[in-house]
C-alpha cells in the first residue's frame, strides 16, 4: 500500500483505495495515463480532501473509485475496496446495483444543471430509490423523501417543483439529497460549492457535514481545486498533481507548513488583497 | 400544458387540427351508422351525383359517397398504424444507437443509411407484390418498416448530445438502468419533437398507402382512397369525365394532407424556441 490518507482506527475503513490507476485511450491508440497509482483509505466518520489544479485528474480519479470505466477511460491497476470486496472486478450491472447510489454516491461538479428540467423532482427521487429497492411502496417512497428534504433544509413542497422553479441553492441541496438518498457509505462530492455564491457555499458545507454526524452518509471524499477550502472541512487533504498524491497529511500540516513544492505553490495561488491598497487609493484608475 | 395552450392560439394550428379531427369524426361515425355496403351494386353504373346518391356511383354501380367515408377510415387506419410503427421503430434505434455509440451505433447507422438510399416506393412495391393477402395492419407495417429512417437519424443525433447531459451523468451516478436512462432522462426532452415526427410519418403513411393502392398494391380488405382512385382508372372514370369518381377522393387525400402538415408546421412554431414568436 502507498502513501495513506486519513489514519486508520482500528476497524475497516469504509473505502480502501490500492495503487489505482487508470488510463484514456484516445482515437489514435495513444495511452494517457491520467491517474498513476493512487492509495488511500476512508473511515467511518472522516471526510478526505482532494486538492488540485484543473486537469490534475481529480475527477477521473473520482470515476475509478466508483469504477466507472466507461470508453475512452480504462481501468490499469489496482484496486477499490468496498466492503471488503474488490469493485473493479465488478461488471457493469452489478456495480449499478450494488455500489452506485447505494455504497457509493456522487454530487457532481455541475450540481445546478444535473436536474432533468422536463421531470419534477419527485420523480426523479422515486426513480432513484425504485432502481435499488423496486418493492418500495409509493407512500413509503414520500415518506421517505419528505423526512429527507427535511432534513436538508428544503419544504418538501420542492418535490412538486421542476428544478426551473428553484434558485441554485435549492437545487444543490436537492442533488444532495437525492445523491444521500440510499444512506451510501462513502459520498464523494466533486467540487459541490464551486458554482455557488460564497454565503450558499458555507451553508452546502455546513449542511453536508451534519448529514454525516446524523450518519445519513458514511464518510465523504471532498474535492476542490481551492485548497484553503478544505481547511474547514476535511480531516485529511491530498494534494493531487499531474495524476498522483503528492502530498498527504492533515489539515493543519497541508494549509500551514506544506512540504510539496507543489502544496506551496497551491496555497501561494489564493488571490490575496493588495497590501499597499494602491489600486483603490488611485480611484481604480491604475 | 403550456405549450399546448400556446398551440390552441395559434390559428393555423386550430384551423390544420379542426379540420383533421373532422375528418377523423366523420372516417369513425358514418361507417357504423351507415346502412349502406360499399361493395355492394345498388345503382347504375355511373349515376351522376343525386339525391338519392350523393356523389354517384362508379363503374359498377356502388355508392361513392359511402365507400368515399369507408376509405377514409381505412386510409386513417392505415395512416395512424403506420405512424405509430415507424415512429417507434426510427425512435428506439435512434435512442439506442445515439445513447450506446460505438459499434452498435456504427452498425444501426449503417442499416439507417441503407434504408435512406434505397428508394422506399421501390421497397414497398416489392414487398406487397410479394405478398398476396395484405390487410389493412400488414400494409401499415410495410409502409412503417420503410419510413423510418429519417426519424432514427434525426434522434440518434439528439440523443448523442443530451447523454452528455449533467442531469444523465446524475442518473448514471445514482444506479439508473439504461432503459431508466432513455425513457426517463433522454425521451421526455425530445418528446415533442417525437411528435412532430409522428404527424409527419401519419401523413406519409397516408400518402404511401393510396401510392401503392393506386398501383392495386393495397389491402385486400377493405376499400382505401387509393384504392377509390384506382378502381377509376380501371373503369376509365378519368377519360369518361365521371369526375364525382375520382375526385372527391383526391380532394379528401390532399385535406388530410394538408391539415397534417398545417398542424406540423404550427407546431414546430411553438415547440422550437427559436421560432417561437412569443410567450
Amino acid at each position: 500500500m502507498h502513501d495513506l490518507g486519513p489514519t486508520n482506527t482500528g476497524i475497516a475503513p469504509l473505502l480502501t483505495v490500492d495503487d489505482l490507476a487508470v488510463h484514456y485511450m484516445t482515437r489514435f491508440g495513444q495511452q494517457v495515463q491520467a491517474v498513476k497509482g493512487v492509495s488511500f483509505t476512508l473511515d467511518e466518520g472522516k471526510v478526505f480532501g482532494i486538492a488540485g489544479e484543473s486537469g490534475c485528474g481529480k475527477s477521473t480519479l473520482v470515476n475509478g473509485v466508483m469504477g466507472l470505466f466507461i470508453p475512452p477511460l480504462f481501468y490499469t491497476r489496482g484496486s477499490v475496496i468496498v466492503d471488503g470486496e474488490d469493485i473493479t472486478k465488478y461488471d457493469k450491472e452489478k456495480l449499478r446495483v450494488e455500489i452506485l447510489g447505494k455504497k457509493i454516491s456522487m454530487i457532481p461538479q455541475g450540481a445546478l444543471n444535473s436536474l432533468n428540467p422536463t421531470r419534477k423532482v419527485k420523480k426523479f427521487a422515486t426513480d432513484v430509490m425504485k432502481n435499488h429497492e423496486p418493492d418500495l411502496s409509493k407512500s413509503e417512497i414520500y415518506d421517505r423523501l419528505e423526512e429527507r428534504f427535511k432534513a436538508i433544509g428544503l419544504d418538501p413542497r420542492v418535490l412538486n417543483m421542476y428544478p426551473l422553479e428553484l434558485s441554485g441553492g435549492m437545487k444543490q441541496r436537492v442533488v444532495i439529497g437525492i445523491s444521500t438518498l440510499m444512506n451510501p457509505h462513502v459520498v464523494i462530492a466533486d467540487e459541490p460549492t464551486s458554482a455557488l455564491d460564497v454565503s450558499t457555499q458555507k451553508s452546502v458545507i455546513k449542511m453536508l457535514l451534519e448529514l454525516m454526524e446524523r450518519k445519513i452518509f458514511g464518510s465523504m471524499i471532498f474535492i476542490t481545486h481551492e485548497l484553503p477550502l478544505l481547511y474547514h472541512v476535511a480531516d485529511s487533504i491530498a494534494v493531487m498533481y499531474d495524476g498522483k498524491f503528492v502530498e498527504v497529511g492533515d489539515c493543519d500540516q497541508i494549509i500551514n507548513r506544506p512540504a510539496h513544492e507543489y502544496s506551496k505553490q497551491l496555497m501561494n495561488a489564493i488571490t490575496k488583497l493588495s497590501t499597499s491598497g494602491q489600486r483603490h487609493a488611485d480611484g481604480g484608475n491604475k | 400544458m403550456k405549450q399546448f395552450k400556446l398551440l390552441l392560439k395559434s390559428p393555423w394550428f386550430v384551423f390544420g387540427a379542426a379540420m383533421f379531427l373532422l375528418c377523423i369524426v366523420v372516417g369513425v361515425i358514418y361507417p357504423l351508422v351507415s346502412h349502406t355496403d360499399p361493395f355492394l351494386r345498388n345503382g347504375v353504373p355511373f349515376d351522376s351525383p343525386s339525391g338519392q346518391h350523393w356523389l354517384g356511383t362508379n363503374g359498377e354501380g356502388q355508392d361513392m359517397f359511402s365507400r368515399l367515408l369507408f376509405g377514409l377510415r381505412s386510409s386513417l387506419f392505415v395512416g395512424v398504424a403506420a405512424g405509430i410503427f415507424a415512429t417507434f421503430l426510427g425512435t428506439f434505434i435512434g435512442i439506442v444507437g445515439g445513447y450506446k455509440g460505438g459499434i452498435l451505433d456504427n452498425a444501426l447507422t449503417l442499416v439507417t443509411n441503407l434504408f435512406m438510399v434505397i428508394p422506399s416506393i421501390l421497397v414497398l412495391i416489392l414487398i406487397a407484390n410479394s405478398i398476396e393477402k395484405r390487410s389493412m395492419l400488414l400494409v401499415a407495417f410495410i409502409i412503417g418498416a420503410t419510413t423510418w429512417p429519417w426519424t432514427a437519424r434525426a434522434v440518434s443525433a439528439q440523443t448523442s448530445s443530451l447523454k452528455n447531459r449533467e442531469h444523465v451523468s446524475l442518473a448514471k451516478l445514482n444506479g439508473y438502468g439504461i432503459f431508466s436512462i432513455l425513457f426517463m432522462q433522454i425521451l421526455p426532452y425530445i418528446m415533442s419533437y417525437v411528435f412532430m415526427v409522428f404527424i409527419i410519418q401519419m401523413a406519409t403513411g397516408i400518402l404511401e398507402e393510396a401510392a401503392i393502392s393506386m398501383m392495386g398494391l393495397g389491402p385486400y380488405d377493405s376499400v382505401t382512397l387509393g384504392q377509390i382512385i384506382n378502381q377509376s382508372q380501371k373503369t376509365e372514370a378519368f377519360t369518361n369525365g365521371n369526375w364525382w369518381v375520382f375526385m372527391p377522393a383526391t380532394l379528401l387525400i390532399t385535406a388530410l394532407q394538408f391539415s397534417l402538415y398545417i398542424v406540423n408546421t404550427s407546431m414546430e412554431g411553438i415547440f422550437n424556441p427559436r421560432l417561437r414568436k412569443e410567450e
